[in-house]
């Protein structure tokens, strides 16, 4: 081999290393550029991330990118909690503006009602009357789960006794019960359970409500109490007209009304703020019936220990 | 958009004369933030439905698209990376790994995908699930609904687009058989978890916003949202 032959080799094996190194020092230099995007998100996800290269690398014109994307997507969600206070601002004055021409419409007419009215003008009072009343029921429900629903209102479960809210619930309902002929049971147990008593006790009632309301004269309505590892179990069970399968799903939906109740009084809205408050309170509502026998709602709640 | 659809979705076993047609062009189509159940007797092709949603068997026909990915156009490598970070599963006998213990349990698809768990949010899940006291047990100390919970708990903690419960109490008491459906409906309810469950159990359906009925590998209702 001449001395030139042996250059050249010498020289091919010295470019083939250095393009060896060349490919392994990119890769390197590829996976850093890599992990650092990871880190640029992972910082972008926690709310972290701030620009740290200013130079004419592309990755630099990407974290600027990246903060530009930031920056209105933060603009965004600023406008959101805007509208959402702003609906907040207009719940609260609904309610507290339709609150008195209600009020006066309901005393209107029921003095109204109690005048020596001629027979026709009287049927026409109690309708106003009874219109009124619904209009009244249905604007509180509606603040209610709208505040709910927005946040407004926190709704504050901690560790009570199940059975002294119950009584409290039953002693209300009775009075309607038993003027209808409808006798309640209930067998009181020590049980806890974490909830808000205050918005607790009006899902309750809601339900005994419509119990009391379809179930016919001389039935009767049990509540009862049940516990497993997780859940505080309350049951009301009823002799009413019952549920057909079909339309249990439906009954907890906003302004639902089953065909079969059209005659009675109702607005479709007390199930649906049932459910509200349970779910809201980590619990959770079921229901099961049979057409014609009755249907028992369980209210599941999380049990607690005093 | 729906987060999970299926399109005329078909599967046969066998072929001639002793083919089994388990799926007769299935088509539903389910929503972000939903809770599904699935419900038909045994051998209506719910089980094989529901294979074909996770993407565990080949439909001989039609397409499943979840998270807007038609699931079939990809490799059998892909579909399970795919699997571990779009879907959780919880199915009817826990499937734990025996010698893990709880918390290792929970955070073992994050870790498989090589991330580090989020530890507020498997510190909210453990607390929804009740499994505070219990994070250093292996499975084997627990109670079948305890096992169950770990199981959702580790379907919710990689955040996937969607889990799929195959009969989630079907080897449990009736008393722990609530407590397991109330977690599965608080959780959907508190993470916004879309799911999707098969049961033949009536009653366990009815926890569940939507119910879609199979008959004899056909939908007979419910199939639309």
């Amino acid at each position: 081999m001449t001395k030139l032959e042996i250059l050249f080799c010498m020289a091919a094996l010295l470019i083939c290393l250095l393009s060896a190194l060349w490919v392994l020092y990119t890769k390197y230099r590829l996976r850093k550029t890599m992990e650092h995007m990871a880190q640029m998100i992972d910082a972008a996800a926690m709310g972290t991330f701030c620009e740290d290269v200013y130079d004419e690398s592309l990755l630099s014109s990407i974290e600027t990118k990246l903060a530009h994307y930031l920056a209105a997507s933060k603009i965004s969600a600023q406008q959101v909690s805007n509208e959402k206070k702003n609906i907040k601002k207009l719940i609260a004055d609904i309610s507290h503006q339709t609150k008195t021409p209600i009020a006066n419409i309901l005393l209107y007419s029921q003095l109204l009602c109690e005048k020596n009215l001629p027979e026709e003008s009287q049927t026409c009072a109690e309708a106003l009357n009874q219109q009124a009343e619904k209009l009244n029921f249905l604007i509180h429900s509606l603040v209610k789960i709208s505040r709910l629903e927005t946040g407004v209102l926190v709704l504050r479960p901690i560790t009570n006794p199940i059975s002294p809210m119950l009584e409290e619930v039953i002693a209300q309902i009775r009075p309607k019960a038993e003027k209808k002929g409808i006798r309640m049971e209930f067998e009181p147990r020590n049980l806890y359970a974490c909830f808000d008593r205050k918005w607790t006790a009006e899902a309750v009632c809601n339900i005994m409500d419509n119990a009391v309301k379809y179930t016919p004269a001389g039935g009767n309505i049990s509540i009862s109490l049940l516990h497993t590892e997780l859940f505080a179990r309350i049951a009301i069970k009823d002799s009413g007209i019952g549920i057909s399968e079909e339309e249990t799903a439906k009954i907890f939906g906003r302004f639902y009304r089953s065909p079969q109740v059209s005659n009675c009084e109702g607005v479709g809205i007390g199930l649906f703020l049932t459910r509200e408050i349970i779910a809201k309170e980590s619990g959770y509502i079921k229901v099961t019936s049979e057409p014609g026998k009755g249907s028992t709602f369980f209210i599941y709640l999380p049990a607690a220990q005093p | 958009m729906p987060i999970l659809e299926t399109k005329n979705l078909k599967k046969v076993y066998g072929s001639g004369e002793t083919a089994v047609h388990a799926l007769r062009g299935v088509s539903l189509s389910v929503l972000q933030g939903e809770f599904v159940a699935v419900v038909g007797t045994s051998g209506s092709g719910k089980s094989t439905l529901l294979h074909m949603l996770g993407g565990l068997d080949r439909p001989t026909a039609g397409e499943v698209i979840v998270d807007g990915k038609p699931i079939f156009t990809l490799k059998d490598e892909e579909l399970t990376v795919f699997r571990r970070r779009k879907i959780g599963f919880v199915f009817q006998n826990y499937n734990l790994v025996p010698v893990l213990n709880v918390y290792e349990n929970i955070v073992l698809p994050i870790q498989l995908d090589g991330n580090v768990p989020d530890k507020d949010y498997i510190a909210q899940i453990i607390g929804t699930l009740g499994l505070e006291s219990k994070l250093t047990a292996l499975p084997n100390q627990l109670s079948g609904g305890q096992q169950q919970r770990v199981a959702i708990a580790r379907a919710l903690a990689a955040k996937p687009a969607i889990i799929l419960a195959d009969e989630p109490t079907g080897n449990l008491d009736s008393r722990t058989s609530q407590d397991v459906m109330g977690l599965l409906k608080i959780t959907s309810q508190r993470f916004g978890q879309t799911m999707v469950m098969i049961t033949h159990n009536e009653e366990i359906a009815q926890l569940a916003e939507r119910i879609i009925r199979i008959e004899d590998g056909s939908i007979v209702g419910g199939g639309q949202s």
